[in-house]
């Protein structure tokens, strides 16, 4: 009896467990989800036709696009010519020196300041050809022209901080015609007589007299600027010194 | 009481019975209902493809559009210089 029990109790276990996986869809459920996935794939099915639609659009817009773009470039192309390779080359030319002048010393740059002024008139022959008018041209020459700038204030610093100063032994008259307003006009010291005030001024340690240096004097040349009002004044004061030490009707 | 016990087991032995097999799916149902399944996940695929194309194309339109409008400006440009054609 205890037997028949437990196999009974077994059966409906059983019996519950099959019934339970049984109803894990039930035909309603079953035709519930039919009903929404065809639904489902309906819409889909519609919304990628209407996709492939657009997409077959745009391909056609791409191509006109892409045809538009081409015979715009030849026309471009035949405008430009054959300037545009050397005119290139040359803002290459002029990107190159900026690139060699930004990597120099104070010192260096100072000693190859003429540099700056020579890519300064490329930049402005560059500005003059008609393809710098052209946006990719322009805002390279834009940048140049800034690149240039910054490195006129670095020797401008350079300047008034004094780093430029360069020296000069005097040499003889005899040799070299060494006085203050042939060494101020020397190319390499000022290129300018009238600046010799400058000399004067800056080496007023050893310079008393402006008419009298020593060969074998190591002057300082201050930096290549316009009189101050301090050397003016001094030149002043000299011209007049001289006047009144000239015999009357004398001419200095 | 014992025979009352095994008839109350009996009884829902049957019900449960019953109850599951009257309301049991066919097996050509079920893949019915798989295959649907199974084709709205690959329609799902292909429209997320298709919206990439989309995209895809748009952008190119876009980089046309712009790569012509420069062209456009570069050509009024030459044409606005003194040497220009």
């Amino acid at each position: 009896m205890t037997i028949t029990r437990i196999l009974s109790a077994v059966l409906l276990i059983a019996a519950f467990a099959v019934s339970a996986v049984a109803q894990e869809l039930t035909k309603d459920e079953w035709q519930k989800q039919i009903t929404e996935l065809t639904s489902k794939r309906n819409d889909l099915k519609n919304r990628l036709a209407a996709v492939q639609t657009e997409i077959d659009n745009l391909k056609k817009q791409d191509a006109d696009k892409a045809a538009a773009l081409k015979t715009c470039q030849d026309e471009l192309a035949a405008m430009v010519g054959a300037e545009e390779a050397p005119y290139a080359a040359s803002l290459d030319k002029i990107d190159a020196r900026l690139n060699e002048l930004s990597r120099l010393s104070n010192q260096d740059l100072y000693a190859r300041r003429g540099e700056v002024d020579s890519v300064q008139k490329w930049i402005d022959a560059a500005k003059q050809h008609r393809l710098s008018v052209l946006p990719k041209y322009a805002d390279r020459l834009k940048d140049q022209q800034s690149r240039v700038d910054a490195l006129k204030r670095t020797l401008q610093q350079i300047l008034e901080s004094g780093q430029g100063m360069q020296a000069y032994t005097v040499g003889t008259w005899a040799k070299d015609r060494d006085c203050l307003w042939n060494i101020a006009k020397k190319p390499k010291v000022y290129d300018n007589a009238f600046l010799w005030p400058k000399i004067w001024q800056g080496n007023r340690d050893q310079i008393k007299n402006p008419d009298v240096i020593h060969p074998g004097q190591n002057l300082k040349i201050p930096p290549k600027a316009a009189l101050t009002s301090q050397e003016k004044s001094a030149v002043r004061s000299y011209w007049n010194k001289k006047q009144a030490a000239a015999p009357a009707g004398g001419t200095k | 009481m014992k025979k009352l016990c095994t008839l109350v087991l009996l009884g829902a032995f049957s019900v449960s019975m019953l109850t599951g097999c009257g309301s049991k799916l066919s097996d050509e149902e079920l893949k019915q209902l798989e295959d649907l399944k199974a084709e709205v996940t690959s329609l799902e695929k292909e429209i997320a493809n298709k919206d990439a194309e989309k995209q895809a194309l748009l952008k190119a339109i876009a980089d046309k559009d712009a790569q012509l409008a420069q062209c456009m400006k570069d050509k009024d440009a030459l044409k606005s210089t003194p040497g220009g054609m």
